[in-house]
């Protein structure tokens, strides 16, 4: 079935150098269609021309010296430490994970975050593949876009009050702060929960909820609305 | 097992092939040169230490606009990049175009810098990287149709600001 006109300049206007042969087709198919062709083509030659900017002449040298540089040898002994010390805290995690029920959200949250928060804060590193994020994510049927995968330094599964859910370290421009995400937890959507110095904001999500903690003179809202957009949350097939 | 002159040599072919692309692709996201030139630079020397872990040479664009945008969404932990006034970004061109073209590259310009990134994002992966549409969507974690749309509307809005810039005649304010 052919495209009709509405059709195509959308298609063109989203996808200019689409040469498929049924695009091709439409193209040709009259001269309303050829016309909105050549405007689209010819537009696409501006925008070109407006986006091409010429790098630094020094830029590929700068960039080569970079080669020059030795890469770093890993050291195994403070792995082994942290190997060590991880299988330390993944099974005092689940003494700890095993032997709570909470009565509240708010009770959870303070808990949880007492139980371990601080040293996971401590313990992010920057580096996080998109897989290692995903991989988590996708067994809670959620997904990060970039915006927030971007920022995430740490993620590992945890406990919730409903089942399992993501304790995540994720960067802000105040600095680090924690997000629990608790696929099957309904919360009071901006309620504030105060404890030990610290905060935390209940978000509701389009499914389940995530706590956002920070010390209390970090601003948390700010990461609401790229929670809120980037965490895709409810996906069965991810 | 790389050896360290065939490892320096692919990353000078990385270097090569890709460096232009993702300097333009940080001056369009940031609007700021000298922010532009540090994340080129984070993101190769940040490419030279990961290196072994590319096994698929075909993937290394999407690798190295990955790192890149990680880099930038960094910068806001690390330090708040220098405030950007779009009205006065001025990209210096030693080419020759007519005065009328010349006017209507810099209204696009200055439209580009302000579209929202959700619309920037992927009308640079296309324009500048020439990706597909199920690239930029793989790239920014969102659909295809999603991308198509944002796409459209991307290229819409600048022409509306073409439009609009053009028929007011207000070219010289904005320099």
């Amino acid at each position: 079935m052919s495209m009709n006109f509405s059709e195509f300049k959308k298609l063109i206007g989203a996808d200019p150098g689409n040469r498929d042969p049924e695009t091709l087709r439409a193209r040709h198919s009259s001269p309303e269609f050829e016309a909105a062709a050549v405007e689209a083509d010819v537009f696409e030659a501006k925008l070109q021309t407006a986006l091409h900017i010429q790098p630094p002449a020094d830029l590929f040298d700068q960039l080569k010296k970079i080669s020059q540089q030795p890469v770093r040898q890993r050291n195994w002994v403070p792995l082994a430490l942290a190997a060590s010390l991880l299988v330390f805290v993944s099974a005092a995690g689940l003494v700890w994970k095993q032997s709570r029920t909470w009565d509240s959200v708010e009770s959870y949250v303070a808990d949880h975050y007492s139980h371990d928060g601080s040293d996971m804060t401590a313990n992010a590193t920057d580096y996080l593949s998109d897989q290692d994020i995903s991989k988590i994510l996708a067994k809670l049927d959620a997904r990060a876009d970039q915006e927030l995968a971007g920022r995430i330094k740490l993620i590992k599964f945890c406990p919730t009050p409903d089942g399992r859910g993501a304790h995540m370290v994720v960067s802000t421009d105040q600095g680090p702060v924690t997000v629990f995400y608790m696929p099957k937890t309904q919360v009071t959507d901006g309620e504030m929960v105060e404890f030990d110095q610290m905060h935390a904001l209940l978000v509701s999500l389009e499914h389940g909820s995530a706590a956002i903690i920070g010390e209390q003179s970090q601003n948390l809202e700010n990461l609401v609305s790229t929670l809120r957009v980037s965490l895709k949350t409810g996906l069965v097939d991810v | 097992m790389t050896t360290d002159t065939e490892r320096t040599r692919r990353f000078n072919e990385l270097a090569e092939a890709y460096s232009t692309d993702l300097y333009r692709y940080a001056m369009w996201i940031c609007g700021n040169d000298a922010l532009a030139k540090d994340l080129v630079q984070e993101t190769f020397l940040r490419a030279w230490r990961a290196l072994d872990s590319l096994k698929d040479v075909a993937a290394a664009k999407s690798w190295l606009i990955t790192i890149l945008r990680r880099e930038f969404a960094r910068t806001f932990e690390r330090k708040v990049p220098p405030f950007t006034d779009l009205e006065k970004v001025v990209i210096v061109d030693n080419d020759e175009l007519e005065p009328d073209e010349s006017t209507e590259r810099d209204l696009l310009r200055q439209g580009i810098l302000k579209l929202d990134s959700k619309y920037r994002d992927p009308l640079l992966l296309q324009a500048v990287f020439g990706h597909s549409c199920a690239e930029i969507a793989e790239q920014l974690g969102i659909t295809k149709s999603a991308v198509m749309t944002q796409l459209f509307r991307a290229r819409e809005k600048l022409k509306v600001q073409l439009q609009k810039d053009g028929v007011t005649g207000n070219v010289h304010e904005l320099f």
